[in-house]
C-alpha cells in the first residue's frame, strides 16, 4: 500500500472508510474503485439536480433539486429486492398449487420451446434474383466453423449440425452489421439437411452464436447451381438489396 | 381515504394514552431541548406534543366530533386562540407561527415535494386536507415515541436491574440487552434525532456480545432515516419480532420490575418487537444461550420447530441385480437374492414395513425410473460392495484436485455421483468441465451424422458420440456474471449452474450447449442443487427467497420466502421431501415441498451460512458457516445437538461419507478435517422431556470427535465429494499467497 504522505486526501478517506467498517484485507484497487465509484455517483446526481433546477427556473440549485435527483436515481441503479411481506404474498399464492404431476415417458424433460435456448436465434433468406449475378457479391470463404459450439437447429432432436464451410481458417469473422454470403460447394450442400425443405437453395449455416455481434445478420447462401421457388412465404424474402436484416 | 381511516383508529388509541404522554411531558420539561420554531402558547406540553394534539383537534374538527374536542381541549389546555393562530400563520404565508409549525409537521414526515405550501396563501380547507394526511402519519411516528433523551436513562436503568438480579436469571435476562438496544436505536433514527441516536450509540454499543459487533457496526453507519430505506433486510428486523427464549422465573422477576418502575417505553418496545418464549425449567447458562443465539431475529419458537418432518429416506426400488455369475441369478418376488453368496447391500430395502418417519412414496410425484437409470442402480449397488467401511481406526484417503492459473476466479465446484465428471464455475461467467476418468468428453453426433449409424447395433451409446469432438476439457459459454453454484443432475445428463446474472442455467452433457435459462430471481443466485432423483432442483439467492423449479416449468412451482437476509445454500434432503436452506440471517431453515411451508428454524451460528449436508440416513443435518463452526441438528426433535470447533475460517464445504460414520469439512483456512459422526449422533440422547425446552446439553468434545486434520500448503477448500468407495475427493483454487 502507498505510503500515507503520498496518498491523497480522498484515497485516504477511502481507506478510513475501510478501516471503520472493520475490512483489513483489501487489493489496492480497492480504494481507486470506490473512489471512482463517488466521482462518477455524485456528478452524476448533481447534473441531474442542475438540470431539475433549471427546469423549475430557480438561479442556483438547492437541497430540494439534489434531493429530487437522489430519489430518481435510486429507482434506477440501487433497486433493492422486493420487500419481505410482498415475497410472502406472492409465495402464498405459488404454493397453494399442488405439485403438478410427472408425464411418464417423455424424453427430456424441458419447458416449451420459446422459453429454451434450443431453437436458432436467426432466420435464412433464401436468393431468388442473385442467381447470376453471383461473382458480384461480397464473398466470405473463411469462415472457420471449426470453432462453433453449435447449437442443435431443430427442437426435436436436441442435437447439433456443424458443417464445415470451405476452407477452415482459424480466424473467426466479426459478423457484425455486415452481410455476407458463404459459398458452399454444392457437392457439399446436396447431403445437407436444409431447414426448409420447401426451398433446395436454403442452406442450414450454424454459426457460433458468440461471434454474432449484433442481431444484424443475414446469412444468405449460394448454391452453384439453384433452382428458385420462390413460393414459400413464411421468410420474407424481398427487396434484397435493400438492408433489411432479419433481425429477431 | 384509507389514511383517515388509519388515522382514526390510531385516533383512538392515542387518546387514551395521550394524558400519559402528556405528564410525562410536563415531568421532563427540563430534560427537554426547545426546537427551533418558537411556541407561542409557552404551556406546559413541549412542543412536538403540542403539535400533535393542534393536529389532532384539526382531525376531530373535520370530523365533527365537537364533544371529543371539548374533552380534549380541556385535559389539554389548550385555549381556542391556539387553533385560530395556527390558521392564520398559514393564511398569511410564511410565518413562524402556525404555518412554522405546519411546515415543521410537513418536514418531519419527509414529504419529498420540493413544493412547500408556505409559498402559496393556501386556503384553510387545503391545509386542513394536507393536516388530515400528515395527522395519520404523524401519528404512527409517534405511536412508540418516548421522549428520546430518556431513552438512555430506560436502558441504564434495565442494566441495572438486570446486573442486580440473582446470577441464574442473569444470562437470560441479558438476552434482552441487543435487542432492545438495536430497536430504540432505529427509533430514535427513524424519529430523526440523529445526535441522540449517536450518543446512545456510543455509550451502549460496546456493552452488546461480542457475535453482534458485525451488525453493530453495519448499524452505526446508519443515522438517518433515508439510510433506512434501501435496506431491506434492516426494515424486515423492525417489523418482525425478535424471539428470545426465557424461562418462566426469569420472566416473572422481569414483567415485575418493569411494571413497578412505569418504564412504559422499553415495556412498549418488548410488546410491540418482541416475542419471548416462556418455557417452564431451569433457567439456562450463558453457554446454553450463546449457543442458540446470534441470529438476524433471535432464536426460533418451539412450536415452529414441532412440525412433524418425515425425514426417513423413500424406499428403494426394487431392481434385479445381477450377480457375476449369471446363472446363479434367482430372486424372489421381493427382489432379495436367496443365495448366500449374494452380497447383503444396505442400501436395498430391508424391511416391508414403511418406516414411519418416511414420507409416503408418492407424497410428491417423482420421475418414474427408465431403464437408463436402473443400469445407473445397478452399478451403484456394485459399488458399493466394494465400498471402504470407515471408522475412526480406518479413515479414507483424500485426493485434492487443486485449480491451476485459476487467479482466485473459482466460485463453484461440483463432482457427479459416480465421480466422473469435475465441473468448476468461475468468476469470468464459465463453466468449465472436465473429465476425472481417463475417457474423454465427447459431444453427440450432428443429425444428419446420426442418421447414418445402425440403430440397432449393440454399442449405439457410443456410436453416437462424435469423436472429432473428443477432448478432456468442455468449457461452457453463456452466462453473464461469475458463477456462484453448480450441481450435476443424478443421471449425469445435466448440470445447473446459477450466477450472479440472476439466471439458473440448465446444459447438456450430451451436447455441452445450454439448453434453459430459468429466469425468476432478479438478483445473483447464490447456489442451486439437483434433487438426488433428478427432475426438481433448487435454487436461492440475493432476493432472500428460495425457488423450487422443474426442469420442464419455466417458472418456479414454489416459492420458499421467509429469510430475513440473502439465502447463501441450499440442499434437498435424501428424500427429496425437504429443502434446507441457510441464509446470510444466519439461520437455516427447512421447507416441506409439498406446501412451501418452513418446517424447522435452526439458530446458532454466528455468521453467514455457507454449506450445509444432510447425513445418509436422513436424519441429521449439518451446517457451517464464517464463524469457523460445524453445527449438527437433529431435524426430527429440531435441536441442535453438536458443535464441532477447530476450523479458523468460513467452511465452504461439508460431506458424510456414503454411510455417514465420517463427516469431513474444509475450509478457506486451508484445512480438511475428518469428525467422527457417529460418536457424535450417539452421544445426544433425545427424549421428549428435554426437547420440550427446545435446547439440549451439549457436550463440549470437539477435540474427541476431531479424528485428522489435513493441511493443504495454500489451497482453501471449496468442494468436498466421497466417491462411490468412500475416497474423499476436494476441490479448490490454488492461491499462490
Amino acid at each position: 500500500m502507498a505510503s500515507p504522505k503520498t496518498v491523497p486526501k480522498d484515497a485516504q478517506v477511502m481507506m478510513q472508510i475501510l478501516k471503520d467498517m472493520g475490512i483489513t484485507e483489501y487489493e489496492p484497487r480497492v480504494i481507486n474503485q470506490m473512489l471512482e465509484f463517488t466521482y462518477r455517483y455524485v456528478t452524476t446526481i448533481i447534473e441531474d439536480a442542475k438540470i431539475y433546477s433549471t427546469h423549475a427556473k430557480k438561479s442556483n440549485v438547492d437541497a430540494d433539486d439534489v434531493r429530487l435527483a437522489i430519489q430518481c436515481r435510486v429507482d434506477q441503479s440501487f433497486t433493492s429486492p422486493p420487500p419481505r411481506d410482498f415475497l410472502l404474498d406472492i409465495a402464498r399464492q405459488k404454493n397453494q398449487t399442488p405439485l403438478p404431476l410427472i408425464k411418464p415417458y417423455t424424453g427430456p424433460r424441458l419447458p416449451p420451446d420459446r422459453y429454451c435456448l434450443t431453437t436458432p436465434n436467426y432466420r435464412l433468406k433464401s436468393l431468388q434474383k442473385k442467381v447470376s449475378s453471383s461473382a458480384g457479391r461480397i464473398t466470405v470463404p473463411r469462415l472457420s466453423v471449426g470453432a462453433v459450439s453449435s447449437r442443435p437447429s431443430t427442437p426435436t432432436l436436441g442435437t447439433p449440425s456443424v458443417q464445415t464451410v470451405g476452407t477452415k481458417v482459424g480466424t473467426p469473422v466479426s459478423l457484425t452489421g455486415q452481410r455476407f454470403t458463404v459459398q458452399i460447394p454444392s457437392s457439399q450442400a446436396a447431403s445437407v439437411k436444409s431447414a426448409t425443405p420447401t426451398t433446395p437453395t436454403v442452406q442450414n449455416v450454424l454459426i457460433n452464436p458468440s461471434l454474432i455481434g449484433s442481431k444484424n445478420i443475414l446469412i444468405t447462401t449460394n448454391m452453384v447451381s439453384q433452382n428458385s421457388s420462390s413460393d414459400s412465404s413464411s421468410l420474407k424474402r424481398k427487396h434484397e438489396d435493400e438492408d433489411d436484416y432479419d433481425a429477431l | 381515504m384509507a389514511a383517515v381511516q388509519d388515522g382514526q383508529m390510531e385516533l383512538d388509541a392515542e387518546k387514551e394514552t395521550k394524558p400519559e404522554v402528556l405528564s410525562d411531558g410536563t415531568s421532563n420539561l427540563s430534560g427537554s431541548t426547545a426546537s427551533g420554531t418558537p411556541l407561542t402558547a409557552g404551556g406546559a406540553p413541549t412542543q412536538e406534543d403540542q403539535q400533535t394534539l393542534i393536529a389532532v383537534l384539526q382531525f376531530l374538527k373535520r370530523n365533527k366530533l365537537s364533544d371529543s374536542v371539548e374533552i380534549l381541549r380541556r385535559e389539554a389546555g389548550l385555549g381556542d386562540q391556539e387553533d385560530s393562530q395556527t390558521l392564520e400563520g398559514s393564511g398569511g404565508g410564511k410565518g413562524d407561527g402556525g404555518g412554522g409549525d405546519a411546515n415543521s409537521l410537513l418536514s418531519r414526515v419527509s414529504i419529498p415535494s420540493a413544493a412547500a405550501p408556505q409559498n402559496t396563501p393556501t386556503p384553510a380547507t387545503v391545509k386542513r386536507a394536507d393536516e388530515q394526511l400528515d395527522v395519520s402519519v404523524v401519528l404512527s411516528a409517534y405511536s412508540q415515541q418516548g421522549d428520546p433523551s430518556l431513552y438512555q436513562v430506560y436502558y441504564s436503568g434495565l442494566k441495572n436491574f438486570i446486573e442486580s438480579v440473582l446470577d441464574c436469571h442473569r444470562a437470560e435476562l441479558s438476552q434482552l440487552f441487543y435487542p432492545l438496544f438495536v430497536h430504540m436505536y432505529l427509533e430514535l433514527v427513524y424519529n430523526n434525532h440523529e445526535s441522540k441516536a449517536k450518543a446512545f450509540f456510543e455509550k451502549f454499543g460496546g456493552d452488546q456480545e461480542c457475535y453482534y459487533q458485525d451488525d453493530l457496526r453495519i448499524l452505526c453507519g446508519l443515522t438517518k432515516k433515508e439510510h433506512l430505506k434501501g435496506n431491506e433486510a434492516l426494515l424486515d428486523f423492525r417489523t418482525s419480532r425478535f424471539v428470545l427464549r426465557i424461562s418462566r422465573d426469569s420472566y416473572q422477576l422481569l414483567k415485575r420490575h418493569l411494571q413497578e418502575r412505569h418504564n412504559n417505553q422499553i415495556w412498549n418496545i418488548i410488546q410491540e418487537h418482541l416475542y419471548i418464549d416462556i418455557f417452564d425449567g431451569m433457567p439456562r447458562s450463558k453457554s446454553q444461550i450463546d449457543s442458540l443465539s446470534g441470529s438476524f431475529a433471535g432464536e426460533a419458537r418451539r412450536e415452529v420447530n414441532k412440525v412433524k418432518v418425515f425425514h426417513g429416506l423413500l424406499k428403494e426400488p426394487e431392481i434385479e441385480v445381477p450377480l457375476d455369475d449369471e446363472d446363479d441369478e434367482a430372486e424372489n418376488e421381493e427382489g432379495k437374492p436367496k443365495k448366500k453368496k449374494t452380497k447383503k447391500d444396505s442400501v436395498g430395502s430391508k424391511s416391508k414395513k414403511q418406516d414411519p418417519n418416511a414420507p409416503q412414496q408418492n407424497r410428491i410425484p417423482l420421475p418414474e425410473l427408465k431403464d437408463s437409470d436402473k443400469l445407473d442402480k445397478v452399478m451403484y449397488m456394485k459399488e458399493c460392495t466394494k465400498r471402504i467401511r470407515l471408522n475412526p481406526e480406518n479413515l479414507p484417503s483424500i485426493c485434492f484436485y487443486s485449480f491451476l492459473n485459476a487467479y482466485q476466479g473459482l466460485t463453484a465446484v461440483d463432482f457427479t455421483d459416480d465421480s466422473s465428471l469435475l465441473a468448476g464455475g468461475f468468476a469470468d461467467s464459465t463453466v468449465r468441465v472436465w473429465s476425472v476418468t481417463p475417457k474423454k468428453l465427447r459431444k453427440v453426433k450432428s443429425a444428419t451424422e446420426l442418421n447414418l449409424i445402425d440403430k440397432e447395433s449393440d454399442d449405439v451409446l457410443e456410436r453416437i458420440m462424435d469423436e472429432k469432438t473428443a477432448s478432456e476439457l468442455k468449457i461452457l459459454y453463456g452466462h453473464g456474471g461469475p458463477v456462484y453454484g453448480l450441481s450435476f443432475s443424478p443421471d449425469r445428463n445435466y448440470l445447473l449452474s446459477s450466477s450472479e446474472d440472476g439466471t439458473v442455467r440448465l446444459w447438456s452433457l450430451q451436447t455441452f450447449t445450454c439448453l434453459v435459462g430459468y429466469k425468476g430471481h432478479n438478483y445473483p443466485v447464490w447456489d442451486t442443487h439437483f434433487s438426488p432423483f433428478g427432475y426438481y432442483f433448487v435454487s436461492g439467492g440475493h432476493d432472500r427467497v428460495a425457488r423450487l423449479w422443474a426442469t420442464d416449468h419455466y417458472q418456479p412451482l414454489r416459492i420458499f420466502a421467509g429469510h430475513l437476509a440473502d439465502v447463501t445454500c441450499t440442499r434437498f434432503h435424501p428424500n427429496s421431501n425437504y429443502v434446507a436452506t441457510g441464509s446470510t440471517d444466519r439461520t437455516i431453515r427447512l421447507w416441506d415441498v409439498l406446501n412451501g411451508n418452513c418446517v424447522r428454524i435452526f439458530t446458532g451460528h454466528k455468521g453467514p451460512i455457507h454449506s450445509l449436508a444432510f447425513s445418509p440416513n436422513g436424519k441429521f443435518l449439518a451446517s457451517g458457516s464464517t464463524d469457523g463452526r460445524v453445527l449438527l441438528w437433529d431435524i426430527g426433535h429440531g435441536l441442535m445437538i453438536g458443535e464441532l470447533k477447530g476450523h479458523t475460517d468460513t467452511i465452504y464445504a461439508l460431506k458424510f461419507s456414503r454411510d455417514g460414520e465420517i463427516l469431513a469439512s474444509g475450509s478457506m483456512d486451508n484445512t480438511v478435517r475428518l469428525w467422527d459422526s457417529i460418536k457424535a449422533f450417539d452421544d445426544v440422547e433425545t427424549d421428549d422431556f428435554t426437547a420440550a425446552t427446545g435446547h439440549v446439553p451439549l457436550p463440549d468434545n470437539s477435540q474427541e470427535l476431531l479424528l485428522g486434520t489435513y493441511h493443504s500448503k495454500s489451497t482453501p477448500v471449496t468442494h468436498l465429494h466421497f466417491t462411490r468407495r468412500n475416497l474423499l475427493l476436494a476441490a479448490g483454487a490454488y492461491t499462490s499467497q
